[in-house]
């Protein structure tokens, strides 16, 4: 205790400016302020004093910072459900529907003069989809300036497009093959300008969502950072006040650290369980969903320019795009491409047998494709065009059946990646809910602990 | 500084910088003109004429071709060795056409066949080699690709609106002349023009590779060329009212009046346009086995029927078929 007077007869004077110093920090000259928390510093009280107002800031300011950074963070993850992931479907769905408008134009093409009801209601379909799509895809595209260009030309370029193929389908009505022109004047459009600005679109739309899952995947360094030196600060308080005054246990500041170390440990938790689920989303829904829908686009392209080769009698054109959206999506001897990729990455038991499906249909589609060309370069055009819009009798086989099986088993394996997709993402956003609020609650009861239990030990120096 | 002063800076300056707002209203994205659909493959002015149309050198009469075979083979039975045997081999006539060009060769949407006077040609060829003028593969091609595809050999004959120049007979063989078409103009119903020579700086459509571009430069006081791919996108441009007449044959024009009644075909009939079966140059054979073929045609009685079903109505009374001549 005789350690403990002989500072106690030192801090009296020093005890004033330190509290003086607290109470108008904006009337000292800095050298003066300096100089007065050097002297405060000096003795036990005076270190006291600066470390419990250290730890009150400290814990405040981590549990504020936590606060934001974990509010940020869970408005990211819902941000990725109910903004990213629907947006980017929704342009993924305007180049899909406006591609299967085209196919099926060229397919009402081949089929006779006046377009047959299914055809004409898949087209209308087609087209309010695309339509209702470009509104979704349209609400969220403020501040991303790159949006503006394809979200303009898209929805001026539809109205443009669905009024020529009306014109080429009122000439054909007529007998007139103007009809043809009209509908390659409309083909030209789409493959030209309204394509390319829905690739655009998506490829923006997608960049935010991985961006998005990137920022909600990423290490909170700035809280974590302070958690670590709250702590440090704590343990070495705790250890000054030990040596001091003797006494084991200081209640207040043990409060203080177990709720600094909870809140540690609840956010480390909570943190890596909502990085691995939001990483699953992504791995296991939006990154297999992409692909997938990469695999319908580039089938429903081939499918379009199979049609259009014998739309055309001939076009080398199209059968070399053909060729290569083929072997794009099932590799040059249909068991490799992007459909056994996807197949190898699946995780999902569902996906995985619906990818099966639909390497199987593709198969088939493929072997029958090959059937019709044989028949195209053996001279006979009517059977290649009954193979390929499934016109014939049963036993020539139907392309256009084995083509609709891929669809819808790409189809189905795209909305199971969206389902697993929503299920990660969140169980995620849950591990999240009560932590922002958690935190803060543990970091103001430890900036109350310390400075209770460090001005019960400061009482003692009155 | 002191908290004072502070408080009274701090409202100056959220002040200002209520006084310095320049937000204007929100940009509507006014739109205040929009670029027309085109069609595909255009090219319009310097570009729709590549080559500039340097004049012909003199060939003589480049509508001389081989005579026929004293005696025609039987159909079924081509004589052993020659281009006609390979076809029959085969088992169908390889025949570059035109599926967009309403009376000479067009697909008719009602059951997908192609039809009108040039395809009525193929089918007499086909007719003469098998007994069957079915056994056709059609290649529908464009302007542009009838001389590549003669030369590359990927087809047995064109039959699609071939007009025989001096130049052309440099790269491929033509039968002898089976049509006499006329080049003319095709304008709205309502426009001023009346002649070639009111066509200055207009904008003038044809099919890239044709020769009525190349002519129309020739003229003084040019129009403005453009070109497409085929001539039914020349009627959807005139429809549109991208381009202000259609320059082409007579035959071409009429096809257009047909399917469009608000337009009308004007000027006198400039430069003859005979038309020949275009077939590559190494199958001389061949050339005097078809002008065999469309001597048959012009004395049995089948090309006046093709003239009245196809075209009579549109280019007037069915005048006697052109002549052959031959250059052996």
């Amino acid at each position: 205790m005789s350690i403990a007077s002989g500072q106690q007869a030192v801090q009296r004077p020093a005890g004033p400016p330190a509290l003086g110093g607290a109470a108008m920090p904006t009337a000292a000259p800095p050298a003066d302020l300096a100089a007065g928390l050097r002297r405060t510093a000096n003795t036990t009280p005076g270190r006291l004093s600066i470390a419990m107002m250290g730890l009150v800031v400290l814990s405040l300011l981590t549990g504020v910072i936590g606060l934001a950074s974990f509010t940020g963070r869970s408005n990211t993850i819902a941000d990725l459900l109910t903004h990213r992931e629907p947006v980017s479907t929704a342009a993924q769905q305007i180049y899909r529907s406006l591609s299967d408008a085209d196919a099926t134009a060229a397919d009402a093409f081949l089929t006779s003069a006046v377009m047959p009801a299914t055809l004409r209601a898949r087209y209308q379909t087609d087209i309010a989809q695309a339509g209702s799509a470009l509104a979704v895809a349209a609400t969220d595209s403020a501040g991303v300036g790159a949006a503006t260009a394809p979200l303009a030309q898209l929805s001026t370029g539809i109205p443009v497009y669905t009024g020529l193929v009306e014109r080429a389908s009122a000439n054909n009505a007529l007998g007139y093959p103007i009809g043809s022109a009209y509908l390659r004047e409309a083909d030209s459009l789409m493959t030209s300008t309204l394509l390319p600005a829905a690739q655009t679109l998506y490829a923006i739309d997608t960049q935010r969502l991985v961006d998005a899952q990137d920022s909600a995947t990423s290490f909170p360094w700035f809280p974590a950072l302070l958690g670590v030196a709250l702590l440090v600060v704590l343990i070495i308080t705790q250890r000054f006040v030990r040596r001091r005054t003797n006494r084991v246990v200081n209640v207040g500041l043990l409060v203080a650290t177990i709720g600094v170390i909870v809140a540690m440990l609840w956010s480390t938790t909570a943190i890596v369980l909502e990085t691995v689920h939001v990483a699953d989303g992504r791995s296991s829904g939006s990154d297999p969903g992409a692909t997938l829908a990469q695999i319908r686009t580039k089938a429903l392209q081939a499918r379009t320019d199979e049609m259009l080769t014998l739309v055309a009698r001939g076009g080398a054109d199209y059968t070399k795009q053909y060729n290569g959206f083929v072997t794009d999506i099932a590799g040059t001897d249909g068991s490799g491409g992007l459909l056994a990729q996807v197949h190898a990455n699946s995780s999902d038991d569902t996906t995985t047998r619906q990818i099966e499906d639909a390497t199987t249909a593709a198969k088939s589609w493929f072997d029958l494709h090959k059937k019709a060309v044989t028949a195209n370069s053996a001279g006979d055009y009517p059977t290649a065009v009954a193979i390929t819009l499934g016109s014939g009798q049963a036993s020539q086989g139907n392309e256009a059946a084995a083509f609709d099986r891929v669809d819808s088993a790409l189809e189905q394996a795209i909305g199971q990646a969206r389902v697993d997709f929503a299920n990660q993402t969140g169980t995620a956003q849950t591990w999240l809910t009560a932590l922002p609020i958690g935190v803060l609650v543990l970091l103001v009861a430890a900036a109350a602990g310390a400075s209770i239990g460090i001005w019960q030990r400061l009482r003692e120096y009155r | 500084m002191n908290r004072r002063s502070l408080l009274p800076a701090l409202g100056l300056a959220l002040l200002l910088a209520g006084c310095a707002s320049t937000t204007g209203p929100v940009d509507l994205a006014t739109v205040h003109s929009v670029a027309p659909p085109v069609p595909g493959g255009i090219a319009v002015g310097k570009a729709a004429v590549p080559t500039p149309a340097a004049p012909s050198p003199s060939c003589g009469d480049p509508t001389a071709s081989l005579r026929p075979p004293a005696v025609m083979p039987t159909p079924g039975q081509m004589p052993a060795g020659s281009t006609m045997a390979k076809i029959q081999q085969r088992g169908f006539l390889v025949a570059g056409v035109d599926q967009n060009t309403d009376l000479f060769g067009y697909r008719n949407p009602a059951d997908n066949k192609l039809e009108g006077f040039d395809i009525d040609m193929v089918r007499d060829v086909a007719q003469a080699i098998f007994g069957d003028p079915n056994k056709v593969v059609y290649k529908a091609i464009s302007s542009a690709q009838r001389i590549p595809s003669l030369e590359a050999g990927s087809i047995d004959l064109v039959a699609r609106t071939f007009t025989i120049t001096c130049d052309r007979i440099k790269q491929v063989a033509f039968s002898t002349v089976y049509f006499q078409a006329s080049r003319q103009v095709l304008v709205p119903l309502d426009s001023s023009v009346k002649s070639f020579a009111d066509l200055a700086h207009k904008r003038v459509c044809a099919t890239t590779g044709s020769d009525s571009l190349g002519q129309a430069q020739g003229t003084a006081n040019a129009p403005v060329p453009v070109a497409v791919n085929d001539w039914s996108d020349c009627l959807v441009m005139l429809q549109q009212g991208e381009v202000d007449a259609v320059s082409t044959d007579n035959t071409i024009l009429a096809g257009m009046v047909a399917q469009d009644p608000n337009t009308k075909i004007v000027g006198d009939s400039l430069a003859a346009e005979p038309y020949g079966i275009g077939i590559p140059k190494a199958n001389q054979d061949f050339v005097s086995f078809v002008n065999g073929v469309l001597q048959e045609v012009r004395s049995n009685g089948s090309w006046v029927t093709s003239y009245q079903t196809w075209v009579k109505d549109r280019l007037g009374p069915t005048p006697a078929p052109p002549q052959p001549t031959y250059s052996n």
